[in-house]
């Protein structure tokens, strides 16, 4: 609500803004902004996607590593709307079939998630960031994981009592790994998200 | 009325956006991330270099050393019954064209034991042909693009191997636990199995050649409802695989 008082004058930009980056920034064209806006969330899908196969040391808890989707898209949907949360949920989940398995599909968990997310209304409640973040990829890595999990049996390939037993392995250790790599993904996406709808609001 | 036609200036723009966004996100999902696999075999072709090799020798040996137990066990039971059965000549299909192949990426996703290897149909790789390691079978190749290939391994919860314990041919089927040990059900309501026999692929499997080491029984339930069942440890390491060979796919369905 303080950037109300700047009333729409870009040429002042410069000169208010707090934080440097901001500068050049706001003397690019809008539809220079916009363009980079897209590629920095096509690549930051991108790189996300590329990260899910590999294994850095010190990644890996239980031979299992670190849902970057899933932290892409509460990042994504914690200062967005519901809307918003699930289609970036459900194009996600179809990238992540691309990368593995397609049935049962990953849409529907990650759909839910970024529709969760979006409805938890974090910036209106919740002011502070870090530990927040955290507890909501845990909560949502929890979720995901049960989802996928009542899919499988649903399927009915699978006998309840193994995916229940790798349920149990497995769903903490996710939760544990994902809310700890959160903010490597949230703090980059999110000062850059914030400082585009700053300039947008001028 | 202006505000109006840009508004829908760039809502239309976004929406069309979106549609080929998902559409792309759809064909993706259908090539099996071909796109997205070649990709990512580009860029981590240079960090291989980096990768240490092979650094722990003993417990490679060791699997070596285990793989050979049962291979010999299977090959005295199978000679035993040749020798039964005098005149029998099995013709094995010549085991020529191996593939090596290295690792470049694990599985995606929690819930499915998959790897990526960094050779594909450039490399005569196809779908359905066998992966081994040292100690014994591994997995079978899912899905190929050009350069990279993606093995599904015998860990997954829907691999299904046809096994043989090697000591007393008992059949079963060797279910993967998404861990380093399997579930082996048997076929016989009492199979004659103790802990520590060795398990191999059986000749009735369909998508394996027969013989190839798998694991060792570790524990038993012989009194489970269904079927009896043993839990296996796989002496491949499915966890830190490396290099792994790729064979073709033998005829094992006679």
């Amino acid at each position: 609500m303080k950037i109300s008082r700047f009333s729409g004058n870009r040429q002042r930009g410069p000169k208010l803004s707090k934080k440097s980056l901001i500068q050049p920034l706001a003397r690019w064209h809008p539809g220079t902004r916009q363009l980079v806006n897209w590629l920095v969330m096509f690549g930051s899908v991108l790189l996300c996607l590329l990260m899910l196969p590999t294994r850095f040391p010190g990644m890996e808890l239980l031979g299992i590593g670190p849902n970057w989707l899933l932290i892409w898209v509460v990042s994504w949907s914690v200062k967005r709307s519901v809307f918003a949360g699930i289609i970036a949920g459900i194009i996600l989940g179809l990238l992540q079939d691309g990368m593995t398995s397609p049935d049962p599909t990953h849409a529907i968990s990650l759909g839910i998630v970024g529709g969760l997310t979006g409805l938890i209304q974090k910036q209106r409640f919740i002011q502070e960031d870090f530990i927040s973040i955290a507890l909501i990829v845990f909560g949502m890595a929890v979720l995901s994981e049960t989802i996928f999990g009542l899919q499988l049996v649903l399927m009915g390939d699978y006998s309840g009592e193994s995916v229940w037993a790798y349920y149990q392995r497995v769903a903490l250790a996710s939760a544990i790994l994902n809310s700890l790599w959160a903010p490597v993904v949230y703090y980059p996406l999110n000062h850059w998200w914030q400082k585009i709808k700053l300039l947008e609001q001028f | 009325m202006f505000t109006v036609r840009r508004w829908w200036d760039r809502k239309g723009w976004q929406s069309v956006l979106l549609m080929v966004v998902i559409a792309g996100a759809w064909m993706l999902r259908q090539t099996q991330g071909a796109l997205l696999l070649e990709l990512y075999q580009t860029i981590a072709s240079p960090f291989k270099m980096l990768q240490p090799g092979i650094s722990i020798e003993e417990p490679i040996r060791d699997a070596r050393l285990l793989e050979l137990q049962t291979r010999v066990a299977d090959l005295e039971s199978q000679n035993q019954k040749l020798k039964n059965l005098l005149g029998y000549v099995k013709e094995e299909s010549p085991s020529s064209h191996l593939i090596p192949a290295r690792v470049v990426g694990r599985s995606a996703d929690h819930w499915w034991q998959q790897v990526t290897l960094d050779r594909g149909t450039n490399a005569g790789i196809q779908e359905g042909f066998t992966v081994k390691a040292d100690g014994g079978l591994v997995g079978l190749i899912e899905s190929v693009t050009p350069n990279t290939s993606r093995v599904l391994l015998i860990s997954d919860l829907k691999s299904l191997v046809g096994v043989t314990v090697s000591r007393t041919s008992a059949k079963g089927v060797l279910r993967g636990d998404s861990s380093s040990e399997a579930v082996l059900e048997f076929y016989e309501k009492v199979p004659n199995v103790k802990i520590g026999d060795l398990v191999a692929t059986s000749t009735y499997s369909q998508k394996f050649p027969s013989g190839w080491a798998v694991g060792k029984v570790i524990s038993l339930d012989l009194k489970r409802a269904p079927s009896p069942v043993a839990r296996v440890e796989l002496f491949p390491p499915i966890r830190s695989l490396d290099w792994v060979t790729v064979y073709p796919k033998t005829g094992n369905g006679d």
